[in-house]
């Protein structure tokens, strides 16, 4: 996936695979090439889940060990949304004048730490792949995405949201849209693509906890904290602690997450409301996390890391199957009938899902 | 002719729709040439974006169309920020 040049069209993972197909069969090679290369890359990722589960095992070992240091190139838009941009910084160079790609970068470098010393990941695909990031994307553009291959950061308009760069949380969470792609793959859409918003969040409050060193009590748990205005009424954009309180504001509205499935929101918009629902699993995981206490990337996040890349999640997955594979990953990693397995249920139980 | 542009999705999950009535405004051709490239680069059907892209409904009279970030045509991408600033 690496050899897709910038002016390609990016093919999600989530288009469905009687598409591609068709794409892939198209005569104009600015079609065909790009599907053509995702159900390769599909297939791959679909054959190494397979020998995951089956034997679990990890995926092939690369031919040589990745390194323990990040590759990370920042790029700079420059208000325009050519992608990636002109290079202004890569691995290894002194910071620059510009604090927005200074932050990215650093941000990067806290992403990859986490992984890489907690969970033994070496960058988002586990194989050691560059982490590029475009910032100044668009004019006064209210948004950071995830494109498939790197992230893009927009500088907010200043009246709503500053700079998308303030938060680590925030380029934590667009990195780990990368790690779920590259293993379980959550399909973008309803419950699944709930749970993959989830991950997210999950994983970025855990990169911000770690590079602050906070237990589990002493964290914020808020996603976007210093993203919003000043004028706007509002804490963050999402609080996994409360969700639903996050922000309140004339112009914004009201965060709209709920923290249990009696309030579960059924629509078609955002993806069938993945940046909605995201509030169950979410706090779901501040239930466990702050129940067992300490560090939370060390036991909870482990847990949620076990289910996210151990090979048995389904893209499709629902968070009832999701939270079965948490118990059974805390069993397994924990001992049966441990404070670790009986806090996961509990935590799950507490936010209305049911393990099957 | 009316414009109306709904965005929905993005990082923050946030839904923002505004609409304009192009009749009496000394610009209408403008927004009625660019409407229509518009239109005429979009989808019938939502198309499956990236994880945390904007996704946008463009309905010009009736017709609605739709499109996706990071992949807009320069003309819909035009039309959406105007809509958005300048609309109600």
């Amino acid at each position: 996936m690496t050899t897709h040049g910038g002016s390609e069209p990016v093919f999600c993972t989530v288009v469905p695979p009687h598409v591609l197909d068709r794409l892939a069969r198209n005569d104009d090679p600015a079609l065909s090439g790009p599907a053509r290369r995702t159900l390769l890359r599909d297939s791959e990722l679909r054959a190494r889940r397979r020998v995951t589960t089956e034997f679990r095992l990890a995926a092939a070992p690369a031919a040589k060990a990745p390194s323990d240091q990040p590759l990370r190139t920042i790029y700079d838009c420059a208000h325009g949304t050519d992608l990636p941009g002109a290079k202004v910084r890569s691995e290894g160079q002194d910071p620059g004048r510009d604090a927005t790609v200074n932050r990215a970068y650093s941000g990067l470098g806290a992403t990859f730490d986490l992984y890489l010393k907690a969970y033994q990941r070496h960058s988002i695909d586990g194989d050691g792949l560059p982490l590029d990031a475009s910032v100044h994307y668009d004019e006064g553009y209210n948004n950071a995405f995830w494109n498939g291959e790197q992230m893009v950061f927009g500088d907010g308009d200043g009246e709503i949201f500053v700079d998308f760069t303030n938060s680590v949380d925030v380029i934590g969470h667009e990195l780990t849209h990368g790690v779920t792609q590259y293993t379980a793959n959550l399909t973008y859409y309803g419950q699944p693509g709930a749970l993959n918003e989830s991950m997210s969040d999950v994983f970025g409050s855990l990169i911000k906890q770690y590079s602050l060193g906070q237990t589990a009590a002493e964290a914020d748990w808020l996603i976007g904290a210093g993203l919003l205005a000043p004028g706007v009424t509002g804490a963050a954009l999402r609080s996994m602690k409360a969700p639903g309180t996050a922000y309140d504001d004339d112009v914004l509205g009201k965060d709209p997450q709920p923290s249990t499935m009696d309030d579960y929101v059924r629509t078609g918009r955002d993806n069938g409301g993945v940046h909605i629902n995201s509030g169950i699993p979410n706090h779901a995981f501040y239930l466990f996390a702050t129940a067992l206490g300490g560090h939370a990337w060390e036991k909870a996040g482990q847990i949620w890391y076990d289910v996210l890349t151990g090979g048995e999640l389904q893209e499709k997955a629902f968070f009832t199957d999701f939270a079965g594979l948490t118990v059974k990953a805390a069993r397994e990693r924990f001992g049966d009938g441990g404070d670790e397995s009986q806090a996961v249920k509990k935590a799950w139980e507490q936010v209305g899902v049911r393990i099957l | 002719m009316r414009i109306q542009v709904r965005r929905t999705g993005g990082f923050a999950g946030i839904e923002r729709r505004a609409e304009v009535d192009t009749a009496g405004r000394p610009d209408a051709d403008e927004w009625h040439a660019l409407a229509e490239r518009a239109v005429a680069g979009g989808r019938g059907a939502r198309p499956s974006g990236v994880p945390d892209g904007f996704s946008y409904e463009i309905t010009v009279d009736g017709e609605r169309v739709y499109a996706a970030d990071p992949r807009l045509t320069a003309e819909q991408r035009t039309l959406i920020s105007r809509v958005l600033k300048e609309g109600a």
